[in-house]
């Protein structure tokens, strides 16, 4: 089967992406750090008609007004990010795909949230943090 | 201030905690199972004396991630809040980055480091195997 699977810590949800990813932001600010209970978290965005939800419900939070995210219910394992700015995309937590090691970020954000003790990532652009447009 | 409260909690505050006393450790950890468990690359958490923690809310929801072991996680938001073994009842492992004050406690050592994602920048020394 083409593509990349992914899933939670426990297995109840599984996912399939059959797509290159848009792309793979490493976010540092608060929410996500929060969200995940991780200094930093990489997020890999995809088309939704190239995603595909194989097994399992993840449970809904919005955790702000234009973001949606989710869990597993069982394990609790943060997987996506939905919302309006992100149009038809899913965006998947990196480190739940099989092979994490396949999407290197090639952005970070909220770089100025950075916990000091958080090791930084040399050489990655900064996205540009205008939350009216949509992120690149 | 040994006896310095430090609180912390999950992203929706549901599930609060509060632990006095200065950790016996501060770590990143690469494993894996650690990684699955918040969804991120890496790792931090604090080593608590079980003694001189509480949930001050609900507590969490627990998943037996391995034998012997339970990690707790907000039911409401997900958020990955704890780490329990039975092998070291009288610990309780927080994860750094659901503290208030997350700057306060730099992590000194590094488990799993075998497991890095090859793209994760290297944590530091070799603490050990948990």
């Amino acid at each position: 089967m083409s593509g990349h699977g992914g899933g939670c810590l426990c297995g109840a949800v599984r996912y399939r992406v059959r797509a290159p990813a848009a792309w793979v932001n490493l976010c540092l600010c608060g929410s996500c750090r929060r969200a995940t209970g991780a200094p930093a978290v990489a997020w890999a965005r995809f088309p939704r008609l190239r995603f595909a939800l194989l097994a399992g419900a993840p449970t809904l939070h919005r955790s702000s007004a234009r973001v949606t995210r989710s869990f597993c219910p069982t394990c609790g394992t943060s997987l996506f990010v939905e919302g309006a700015h992100l149009g038809p995309d899913i965006v998947v937590a990196v480190a739940t795909l099989d092979d994490p090691a396949a999407f290197p970020p090639t952005m970070s954000a909220h770089t100025g949230d950075r916990i000091p003790w958080m090791v930084p990532l040399p050489g990655l652009p900064e996205w540009s943090g205008d939350d009216d447009k949509p992120e690149p | 201030m040994a006896d310095e409260a430090h609180d912390g909690g999950c992203l929706c505050g549901a599930v609060r905690y509060r632990f006095s006393g200065e950790p016996e450790q501060s770590a990143w950890c690469h494993c894996r199972s650690c990684r699955l468990a918040t969804g991120a690359p890496a790792v931090a958490f604090l080593g608590l004396d079980r003694a001189r923690f509480a949930w001050t809310t609900q507590e969490p929801s627990y998943h037996a991630s391995s034998p012997g072991v339970r990690r707790g996680f907000c039911p409401v938001c997900g958020t990955a809040l704890s780490y329990e073994a039975e092998r070291k009842a009288d610990v309780i492992d927080i994860h750094t980055a659901t503290l208030d004050d997350p700057d306060r406690f730099p992590p000194t050592g590094t488990y799993y480091g075998v497991e890095r994602i090859a793209w994760f920048p290297a944590t530091g020394e070799h603490a050990g195997t948990l």
